[in-house]
């Protein structure tokens, strides 16, 4: 009750804070366009103008010389490439006529890159603004303004996080950002299929998304493949966690000697090489394998248990290979967790008269379930998306009543081979878009719940 | 009263050499499970013929090492040691690369409160809730419009340039040194990169130790970015090279398969103190 109360006040201060924000960005605007001295206008007109008007040779001609750049990238490619990105192309190349056609999916990348581009620049345009008014104000109040040198050490140092920070953004901007955002441009497309440069692509809206949920036989295989993927994620994210529990529970036994000694065993299994665990098991269950020849020398016939109409018994094997991949690296967590477990809690609990599976159930449990729940979502989503098991196990394998796609195959390889195998990229798109929504849903879910339960303070 | 106590803790005792019993004969078990595998992986590595149709099961009829010369010798199909160099090459440069990069986002972020802060961690949540595919099928796009396919470089660069996102484990080993460590060089005098460069550092040498480990395993065993962007087979990668071998070259896959993993495990064991904590370090909230 209370606590509602505070948060409702706590909301209320938020909006004055809101409030006053943007009469701070009124009054602010004010200062930069009415209130300011000369050279803030000249730098508002052009970048850098000001700074060199007040000396500050080398920093204005930088800010010019980017302004310059910026100009010339508008005129001869910016505004062409964002008028491109949205009509895609208008002329088809054609190799009979010899007619070079637009490149649809360069022009959409380029578009994208313009708008980048765009955004950078207002960036550096803001920065330069702050700049001359902070040059301003040092100088009305009398003090003297520091060298290029200086500055730019003075930067390092106070602004240490941008300086350090920008090459990682930088990373993650081009090799995650971008391609993400790229492909979210690409799920509104029909790029794919048959429709591929040179021939035209066109925008078409929510259609990818509708063909995935609504039509024939890939709307059957959607459906099937998501049934199997939710119960594969939720089986093999309890078998991992809890066989981790278990094993790192039975090592952290005291009546248990050599501990390293048996450590050492799933330790080896999690530092092997994933794709080699997983060729070496398709090898043990295939044809030739050495389980199908224990199973011939007794005179049965060889069992195909990775093969076409494996069915059920793939998937199991699925889910223990899986196990024997993560148990151990959450065996691994499991065990950190318990060392760092206050063990007067057993003492008390064994004092009151608790027997050994209530304190697991009322203490041990609890705990690890507490501090590993970001964890816990994490292995969830990445089993989700487990896409090496059957990639592995059962690659390049179409069951019938299948659009592309096996019988144990999750969203993520059905995803693989739309896009990758056989060129569908503006359904694969919309269907990693479908992916994306399903996994925040439930870890924001999970988030919520789990912000509700820290709030009760149990273990800290 | 006092022969009655003395029934209950022979009862205790009984019960817990039972419970010991068990619990070793699981433990065998569970670690036979895990070891069995790789036995028979390193026995068939040393197979005298190449086939997996030659072994008697998981046991070969005869020993020799013919596959690991086979490896080294017979490289005209499959030319193992120039897997190995390209390997080799892709992941010393990425994870050097990529730890420099994870260091620093982790140690600004958890050193600095800044106005973007919550948000580029809100950020990183959203980003690593897309699936890798998606990202994976749109650099193959871009790479192949920006002529970058075929080239180890740009594996390289993928896997530097999305290290930053997995930051969360250095972070929280960061935010364990305490701050008093920083305020007294503050007061000092030294600045920001200085304080960086001879405090956190130093003090930060097993975490470094693990991400350097970490951003090196995992492009030394990827499979789905090397077979995406490198079609030359002069290109391939230890592990696209292994895919690639079928059940008649078994015995050289063990042999190719023993030989990458020895080194990684070995590894793996030789830091695995820092393993335990990088693991768990991750997993404590905030």
């Amino acid at each position: 009750m209370e606590e509602k109360k505070l948060d409702s006040i706590e909301k209320k201060l938020d909006n004055t804070e809101k409030g006053k924000r943007s009469g701070r960005l009124i009054s602010g605007l004010k200062a930069v366009l009415v209130d300011s001295t000369w050279p803030v206008k000249l730098s508002l007109v052009v970048m850098g103008l000001g700074q060199i008007v007040r000396k500050q040779v080398i920093k204005g001609l930088l800010y010019m010389g980017a302004l310059a750049a910026f100009v010339i990238y508008m005129i001869n490619n910016g505004i062409e490439d964002i008028k491109g990105f949205y009509t895609l192309g208008t002329v088809e190349g054609d190799p009979w006529l010899g007619t070079v056609g637009d490149d649809s999916v360069m022009m959409m990348l380029r578009g994208i890159l313009a708008f980048v581009i765009i955004g950078i620049f207002l960036m550096l345009y803001k920065s330069n603004i702050n700049d001359i008014m902070e040059i301003e104000k040092r100088l009305s109040e009398g003090k003297k303004l520091p060298g290029f040198v200086k500055a730019c050490r003075n930067f390092m140092d106070r602004k240490f996080y941008k300086a350090a920070l920008t090459p990682p953004i930088i990373g993650v901007m081009v090799f995650n950002v971008l391609p993400i955002i790229f492909m979210i441009f690409i799920a509104f497309t029909n790029y794919g299929g048959d429709i591929k440069p040179p021939k035209l692509i066109d925008w078409n809206g929510l259609g990818n998304f509708r063909t995935i949920l609504t039509i024939g036989k890939l709307k059957d295989t959607f459906f099937k493949i998501f049934r199997w993927n939710v119960v594969w994620a939720v089986l093999s994210t309890l078998i991992n966690y809890f066989g981790g529990l278990f094993l790192a529970l039975l090592l952290n036994k005291k009546c248990v000697k050599g501990k390293t000694f048996f450590r050492v065993f799933p330790i080896m299994a999690y530092a092997l090489p994933g794709f080699i665990t997983l060729l070496a098991f398709k090898f043990m269950f295939s044809y030739g394998g050495p389980i199908n020849y224990y199973i011939t020398l007794n005179g049965a016939s060889p069992v195909g248990f990775l093969d076409i109409d494996a069915g059920i018994k793939a998937r199991i094997i699925g889910l223990f290979v899986n196990a024997w991949i993560s148990i151990p690296s959450s065996m691994l967590l499991a065990t950190g967790i318990l060392s760092n477990m206050n063990t007067d809690l057993y003492e008390a609990a064994s004092i009151d008269g608790a027997t050994k599976w209530k304190q697991f159930t009322k203490i041990t449990l609890p705990f690890v379930i507490f501090s590993t729940t970001p964890v816990l979502i994490t292995t969830f989503i990445g089993n989700f998306n487990n896409f090496g098991i059957f990639y592995f196990l059962r690659g390049h394998i179409i069951c019938d009543g299948y659009f592309l796609a096996s019988d144990t195959d999750l969203l993520i390889n059905w995803l693989y081979n739309l896009s990758i195998d056989n060129e569908y990229y503006g359904i694969g798109a919309a269907l990693s878009l479908i992916i994306f929504i399903i996994i925040s849903i439930v870890s924001l879910s999970v988030y919520v719940r789990s912000a509700a339960f820290k709030k009760e303070d149990t273990f800290r | 009263m006092k022969e009655d106590k003395k029934i209950k803790k022979k009862r205790k005792i009984g019960k817990l050499s039972f419970d010991t019993v068990i619990t070793y004969i699981v433990l065998i078990a569970v670690c036979f499970i895990f070891f069995f595998p790789v036995l028979w992986l390193v026995l068939a590595s040393f197979s005298k013929s190449g086939s997996i149709y030659d072994l008697e099961g998981f046991f070969p009829k005869n020993f020799g090492t013919d596959a690991y010369r086979q490896l080294f010798t017979d490289t005209t199909m499959y030319d193992y040691p120039r897997w190995i160099k390209n390997t080799l090459f892709v992941s010393v440069c990425s994870s050097v690369l990529g730890t420099v990069m994870v260091i620093l986002t982790a140690y600004v972020m958890s050193r600095f409160q800044f106005k973007s802060r919550k948000g580029l961690m809100k950020l990183t949540l959203v980003l690593s809730m897309f699936p890798s595919f998606m990202s994976m099928t749109a650099l193959y796009l871009l790479m192949v419009n920006f002529g970058m396919i075929n080239k180890l470089i740009s594996l390289v660069l993928i896997y530097a340039g999305g290290a930053p996102m997995g930051y969360l484990v250095q972070k929280g080993y960061f935010d364990t040194i305490p701050n008093s460590i920083y305020e007294a060089a503050r007061i000092d005098g030294a600045g920001n990169p200085r304080i960086f460069r001879s405090i956190t550092l130093p003090l930060s040498k097993p975490i470094i130790v693990y991400t350097m480990l970490t951003q090196f395993a995992w492009p030394w065993s990827d499979f789905i970015l090397p077979s995406l962007l490198l079609k030359n087979k002069n290109l391939w990668t230890v592990a696209v090279g292994l895919m690639n071998l079928d059940e008649t070259k078994f015995t050289r896959f063990a042999a190719g398969s023993i030989f990458v993993a020895v080194p990684i495990v070995t590894l793996y064991f030789a830091l695995s103190r820092f393993l335990v904590q990088g693991v768990s370090a991750g997993a404590v909230k905030e």
